[in-house]
């Protein structure tokens, strides 16, 4: 006697919203699945494969770990040089960190850090994230001028959080880009971020941040996070949760000091992170260390 | 349903401050005003009633009768102060609440025989507060049954699932209605009760009255036997009274995944509509849910 098994198929009513960043022919298209992550075997299409970025600061970071900055020795101190050498390993995004402009660091003015991020856009082949400092009120004046000064080139700027979406909202419409909404490992914060936001915003522009906590410091929150948000998305329809996802991980992880004391934990830390994440439904991963790049690629059969 | 007003509860700066002062006007008006607003008790909540226990529950349930006649609730965690309200209460009380902790069974529930007050027993354990229906309907049988084994009988227990707030944990909402569902069949006889505006604590104030309206209409629905809750809140009463029927056909329909015209409705109606939706678990909480 046989017993016949046919694996149930789930097929899903809501999708992601697809968006664009970049242009012409630098365009990343991220996001548009109407299924759940990974799940090729339920109906539905995944169109665009999970990104990965790779980060580039506009000054000489001070704590990364010797390991991290080896792949970038000679190009450390010219964010151009730094951009092009990262693009050379393989990101298809580059993600600039504008950690020069804090009131803690140099505190370097809005107009000097546009300046900058132009010329970075305009010298690499691939599209081009920001993210402002952490200072709220600063991040609000640097990416507007960003906004301004880089107007057309559709750049994802962030993040923008709910004491500064406002300003950075308008400046990002009114300037042809896409923005980073981000709130800190709370999925019911989120969409009311996200609400906020959409009511002078329009949703195909926004895609979430929800932090991205590393292994051994909160990975299952975040994780969860972003499986609840593609489920309320996919499954329930939610309007307020379908947009993409960014895991900006690179940094927390390689904050750690299970990072920093050794390479190769490092590499894995960085790399257990982004791979979790991306199954729990991140559409793009901003890392730090290109080898971690190349393994999570090799992973998944990415190019 | 049965209403228990909440209103007199030391929580309120206005309450503690009537307390401390021995402002009997005051507790007396809130008394009457629930009186008026038509609750079938008052809930005395004294809190944790660390200081000077006895004095205060006496005046408290004295001035209280002297102004209404409705049975009332004691609410406290002090066995003390509950001691002295039980055997002051002109009628049956109701002694609010004990739970499956240990010292709570022995020290507060013994006193729900002493004075044959009816009781609300929690679902709470030494091990903490049960999350789904079916360890709810464990930890409570167990519960009840002692508190058969000291002569209470199922009739006079008055069964508290424990509501948390959305804001906190969405499915919360949902695994209490599952719960009040099969209560019947676990424990026949026993009624039930909740802190209805625990569930919207944490989320705008302005909008609480609506979350909590939605949620007694789904617990009606559901077997619920009374709610304790904001007795000031009129448009909670009228419901309770069957004045708003096209608001409560409204929210059974989303219970039932009926398809609604949205188009078609006041805003007030589809704001019920779409509270309902979130405390069914179909739509994602967020602190603009209405404006979803």
């Amino acid at each position: 006697m046989t017993i016949q098994y046919k694996a149930p198929i789930e097929a899903y009513t809501g999708a992601v919203r697809e968006i664009t960043i970049g242009t012409g022919s630098k365009t990343l298209k991220m996001g548009g699945e109407n299924a759940l992550p990974f799940h090729f075997f339920d109906q539905g299409a995944i169109p665009n494969p999970p990104h990965l970025a790779l980060e580039v600061w506009d000054m000489p970071p001070g704590d990364w770990a010797q390991w991290v900055l080896e792949p970038y020795q000679d190009v450390i101190a010219d964010p151009v040089a730094w951009a092009k050498k990262a693009v050379e390993y393989g990101a298809d995004a580059l993600s600039l960190h504008l950690a020069s402009a804090d009131p803690g660091a140099a505190d370097t003015p809005p107009e000097a850090s546009a300046e900058m991020v132009k010329s970075v856009a305009e010298a690499i082949p691939v599209p081009l994230i920001v993210y402002g400092p952490d200072d709220e009120k600063k991040n609000a004046a640097v990416l507007v001028k960003v906004a301004e000064v880089c107007q057309g080139q559709n750049l994802l700027l962030g993040p923008a959080v709910k004491e500064n979406y406002e300003v950075i909202a308008k400046a990002v419409l009114e300037h042809g880009h896409c923005l980073i909404a981000q709130t800190s490992l709370d999925i019911n914060l989120m969409k009311e971020l996200n609400i906020k936001i959409c009511k002078s915003f329009p949703p195909e522009r926004v895609v979430i941040d929800p932090e991205s906590p590393t292994l051994g410091y909160g990975l299952e929150y975040g994780f969860s996070i972003m499986e609840r948000t593609k489920q309320t998305g996919v499954i329930f329809k939610d309007n307020m949760t379908q947009m993409p996802i960014i895991a900006n991980l690179g940094s927390t992880c390689w904050k750690t000091k299970e990072a920093k004391e050794n390479r190769k934990q490092g590499m894995l830390w960085e790399g257990i992170t982004a791979v979790s994440l991306l199954l729990a439904g991140a559409n793009i991963a901003v890392l730090r260390h290109p080898e971690t790049l190349r393994h999570v690629k090799t992973l998944f059969g990415l190019k | 349903m049965i209403i228990i007003g909440e209103n007199i509860h030391i929580i309120s700066k206005a309450v503690s401050g009537a307390i401390k002062s021995r402002d009997a006007q005051a507790i007396q008006e809130l008394a009457m005003a629930q009186s008026q607003a038509g609750v079938h008790y008052i809930d005395l909540n004294l809190g944790p009633a660390t200081k000077d226990p006895i004095a205060m529950t006496e005046w408290l349930v004295k001035t209280v009768q002297a102004a209404v006649d409705l049975p009332l609730s004691i609410d406290t965690l002090s066995p003390v102060a509950m001691d002295v309200g039980l055997k002051m209460c002109k009628r049956r009380p109701l002694l609010n609440s004990i739970s499956g902790k240990a010292d709570s069974k022995e020290h507060m529930l013994p006193l729900a025989k002493k004075y044959s007050a009816e009781v609300v027993v929690s679902v709470l354990t030494d091990k903490g507060c049960p999350m789904d229906a079916a360890s709810r309907a464990e930890s409570i049988m167990e519960t009840v049954a002692h508190a058969n084994s000291l002569g209470i009988p199922n009739e006079d227990i008055w069964v508290d699932p424990i509501l948390l707030p959305v804001n906190a944990d969405q499915s919360q909402a949902k695994e209490v209605m599952e719960f009040i569902k099969i209560l019947p069949d676990i424990l026949p006889g026993v009624k039930s009760t909740l802190g209805l505006s625990n569930l919207s604590n944490g989320t705008p104030p302005q909008l609480r009255g609506m979350l909590n309206r939605t949620y007694m209409i789904m617990l009606g629905r559901c077997g619920m036997y009374s709610v304790i809750a904001d007795a000031l809140d009129r448009q909670l009463m009228a419901i309770n009274r069957g004045e708003m029927p096209e608001i409560v056909k409204l929210v059974y329909q989303v219970m039932d995944g009926e398809s609604i015209d949205m188009a078609s409705l006041p805003a007030d109606a589809r704001d019920y509509v779409k509270t309902a939706r979130v405390l069914k678990g179909e739509t994602l909480y967020s602190h603009s849910w209405l404006e979803d």
